[in-house]
């Protein structure tokens, strides 16, 4: 295997890993705003 | 004198003659603490707090805060 | 094509509601999140007489459709809202023979919402030795309703209930209790207004001050109009319906119950009697901590080493099966399988914990450390309940974190969540034992040598951190929360295998799916900030080394150690280590110790292991690393950089530092918010640079 062809793989995991960490934060925004500051039944 | 649960030594018994409700969380009210019922100080804690009651058969623990707020009639044994 | 129906589970805390759904659903059952909120929701399907499926949910348990709490606002918002896709076609309500007038309340109140109801009557094995007899028949007829008298201990009349669910539209629908008879006036009021609504329904929503689906939002508008009553007012009419359903159903077990007192014998007075003693409760509960202590710090030590050690194999067999992969064997073996086995070595200790929490929680025994521990615990914020991830912390904070859940209170909580990672966990000892020997003499005071005394001391501040800064948080943090202290305790009860078994299962798995993600991501990306660097020094390192050394006779194995040391140096991972060495330079540290505190963010022990690499040496032996940092230099100041000072400092940062991304990782699942985590991870960082900042600028 080319070493280009290599890296091409290890940077399309590292994407999905990155995608995937950005969207759990991204997700949780809109959820709800006011999370977490007191018994509202966001949490 | 007016008694509270508070008054009750650990095993004595009393009879819950009054509960000032804007005091007491309906939940307690909900799990048998009503004028009427009978009430046994089953264990208290270090320092008296919290209680562990037999309310109407229900077996609960309250803290002393809570447990001021309802009045009773002592049982003499 | 077989139909499916709805069925909740509804019933109060303690009644065995759980073991009804486990028989009914076995494994066919899945745990997840009701939307946006952190109470469990459990579902499962089970397969009823004549072809009929059912959809069960096990609904929170609750002692009255008056919700104190989230967990009860989820089981009145559901049978409010008949346009749920999970609105029941048939509430099952599961009642525990000893205490059936108090779960009747609630059954009369879903009664009431004219919802198809069954009741269960569970633990029915205990009613001889209670000397309870129950007149099915005339209580059927009273509660029109039918009744299943069950016993999931002894696996009795399960297929009973399913027959009774499958035949739920024989059921009448007709109320307990006539609403208006609270207040005639303004209930007849309020019927007037709207006249095609259910009265009770009408009150609760009216009462409830809970989250309605959208549907229903318009009419609740126009109700508003009636919250002309004040709070105490609404309080008094609650408490007057109250007495009104216990006067009906104190009428109903008069004649369908009866107690022989005589009958019954009483374990509970026996157990009480020592375990919530004021001496020797407080004795027992420190030897069952002890416990399960040893058991997540000891026992699970076996199958651990034995997890790290098949992982690594896994990982070496990969790269020599495949040695022509270059960076993609390299990804999977040492950044995937890795990190797969970053995951996988906490189910030992994860497993250990719940099956000792889950006996402690169904043998009702949870509810006496409450009792015992609510005075001390709640001076700090905390809740009863907390000593037992605080303790559990200290072999590590994952599980620990994850055993907050049965905590009530979100505030105290959310205050355990935060503090226990302070809690010296077993991640820790590695490093600290590493330096103690380094930086600390070996003499002895009173017989203890000095470096025991030092790691007693870490653990100590551990502890001190943990308890400070929640007795700190619980004055700081403005979270409204229950004030009120009402705990249930139950019977003593022999834990069920199965529940036990089931909830060991689901905290595992619950781990792995959801925080194991965020690990594995995580660790792939720290692999290529490790395993790639800009420029020259980093891409070429092969032939610098190589160069380097040419005059010199290095062995392969050695020529392969420097030129690995020298591409960490060079990595983006090197880098990071390197830009901050001015801000970790007042701490006594240099560029190395920078590069092996981020790289041990993926878990504190890496820092030994990063160090190996950095310094060269091959193996992890550890006496080979500790030679080698000992003789280190200090490039500014002379001297050892492993001295006191810079070891206290470096002590001192790792007690404090939040360097730990699986338990990011579950504070963000357990918060469900990344709010926390980052909060937790910003100021423990600070702590710890202030303090490390502080010693080594003191004691230099």
């Amino acid at each position: 295997m080319s070493t280009l062809f290599q890296d091409i793989i290890v940077f399309t995991i590292l994407a999905v890993a990155l995608v995937f960490l950005f969207k759990k934060y991204i997700w949780k925004k809109k959820a709800k705003k006011a999370c977490g500051t007191d018994d509202c039944g966001c949490h | 004198m007016q008694h509270t649960i508070v008054h009750l030594k650990r095993g004595e018994k009393g009879v819950i003659t009054d509960v000032s409700s804007e005091l007491i969380p309906l939940k307690l009210l909900e799990m048998g603490c009503l004028p009427g019922n009978f009430v046994e100080l089953v264990q208290v804690a270090p320092f008296s707090d919290p209680l562990y009651l037999n309310i109407n058969g229900s077996h609960l623990a309250i803290r002393k805060e809570t447990a001021i707020h309802i009045l009773i009639d002592k049982i003499d044994e | 094509m077989s139909k499916q129906i709805n069925v909740a589970l509804i019933g109060n805390p303690n009644t065995g509601k759980t073991s009804v759904f486990n028989a009914l659903t076995g494994l066919n059952q899945q745990v997840g999140n009701y939307p946006g909120i952190t109470v469990e929701k459990k579902e499962g399907i089970c397969k009823l007489p004549r072809g009929v499926k059912a959809h069960i949910i096990d609904l929170p348990g609750t002692y009255s459709l008056n919700a104190s709490s989230l967990d009860e606002s989820v089981v009145i918002e559901l049978l409010l809202n008949k346009n749920d896709k999970d609105f029941p076609d048939v509430a099952v309500v599961v009642s525990d023979v000893e205490n059936l007038k108090r779960n009747l309340l609630l059954f009369t109140q879903i009664k009431d919402l004219e919802i198809p109801c069954l009741l269960v009557v569970n633990m029915a094995d205990r009613m001889r030795r209670k000397g309870i007899t129950l007149d099915i028949g005339y209580l059927e007829q009273q509660l029109e309703t039918k009744i299943a008298v069950i016993s999931t201990r002894k696996n009795e009349g399960i297929e009973n209930l399913k027959q009774q669910i499958s035949n739920y539209k024989e059921l009448s629908v007709k109320p307990c209790l006539n609403a208006s008879e609270i207040d005639t006036e303004y209930f007849n009021r309020l019927q007037k207004a709207f006249p095609n609504q259910l009265l009770y329904k009408l009150w609760l929503v009216i009462t409830q001050d809970v989250n309605f689906g959208k549907t229903d939002r318009k009419d609740i508008d126009a109700i508003a109009s009636f919250k002309t009553k004040s709070k105490g007012d609404l309080k008094r009419l609650q408490q007057k319906e109250t007495i009104k359903r216990y006067q009906f159903i104190n009428n109903v077990l008069k004649r369908g119950q009866t107690i022989d007192i005589t009958q019954a014998t009483d374990v509970r007075t026996k157990l009480d009697r020592i375990l919530t003693h004021k001496i020797w409760g407080y004795v027992i509960f420190f030897f069952i901590l002890l416990t399960i202590f040893q058991a997540i710090y000891d026992w699970s030590s076996v199958p651990m080493d034995w997890i790290d050690s098949s992982f690594a194999s896994l990982s070496n067999w990969v790269k020599e099966t495949f040695p022509g992969g270059g960076k993609v064997t390299d990804l999977i073996a040492e950044g995937i399988i890795s990190g797969l086995g970053g995951i996988v070595i906490f189910i030992p200790q994860i497993a250990f914990l719940f099956l000792f929490i889950s006996i402690l929680e169904e043998s009702g025994y949870m509810s006496r450390v409450v009792f015992l521990m609510d005075r001390i615990m709640r001076r700090f914020g905390l809740s009863g309940k907390s000593i037992v991830p605080l303790i559990s912390g200290t072999a590590c904070a994952i599980p620990a974190i994850m055993a907050t859940r049965n905590i009530e209170s979100w505030k105290e909580r959310l205050i355990t969540i935060l503090v226990t990672p302070f809690t010296t966990c077993s991640a820790r000892l590695p490093v600290y034992l590493i330096i103690i020997s380094l930086v600390i003499p070996e003499g002895r005071i009173l017989g203890l040598s000095y470096q025991a005394l030092t790691l007693m001391l870490l653990y100590l501040i551990g502890f001190g951190a943990a308890v400070g800064s929640a007795w700190i948080l619980n004055k700081v943090l403005k979270i409204k929360s229950k004030t009120f202290f009402v705990v249930e305790m139950p019977n003593y009860k022999v834990p069920l295998f199965k529940n036990v078994a089931l909830t060991v299962l689901e905290k595992t798995k619950a781990f792995i799916f959801g925080a194991g993600k965020i690990i594995l991501a995580i660790s792939i990306v720290l692999w290529v900030l490790a395993s790639y660097g800009p420029g020259e020094q980093f891409n070429n390192a092969e032939n610098i080394i190589t160069e380097q050394y040419a005059a010199q006779d290095l062995t392969e194995d050695e020529l392969q150690q420097k030129i690995a040391s020298h591409k960490l140096e060079h990595s983006f991972i090197g880098l990071t280590g390197r830009a901050i060495e001015p801000a970790i330079r007042p701490l006594g540290y240099d560029w190395k110790i920078g590069i092996a505190i981020v790289s041990s963010f993926a878990a504190r022990e890496v820092f030994v292991g990063t160090l190996a690499t950095i310094y060269s040496v091959g193996s992890d032996d550890e006496e080979t690393i500790k030679n080698r940092m000992a003789g280190e230099v200090n490039p500014i100041l002379g001297g050892p950089l492993f001295n006191f000072a810079s070891g206290i400092s470096l002590l001192l940062f790792y007690a404090f530092a939040m360097q730990c991304m699986s338990t990011l990782a579950i504070v963000k699942k357990e918060t469900n918010s990344w709010k926390w985590p980052t909060y937790q991870f910003v100021i423990m960082t600070a702590i710890a640079y202030i303090v490390a900042l502080l010693s080594f600028q003191f004691l230099k």
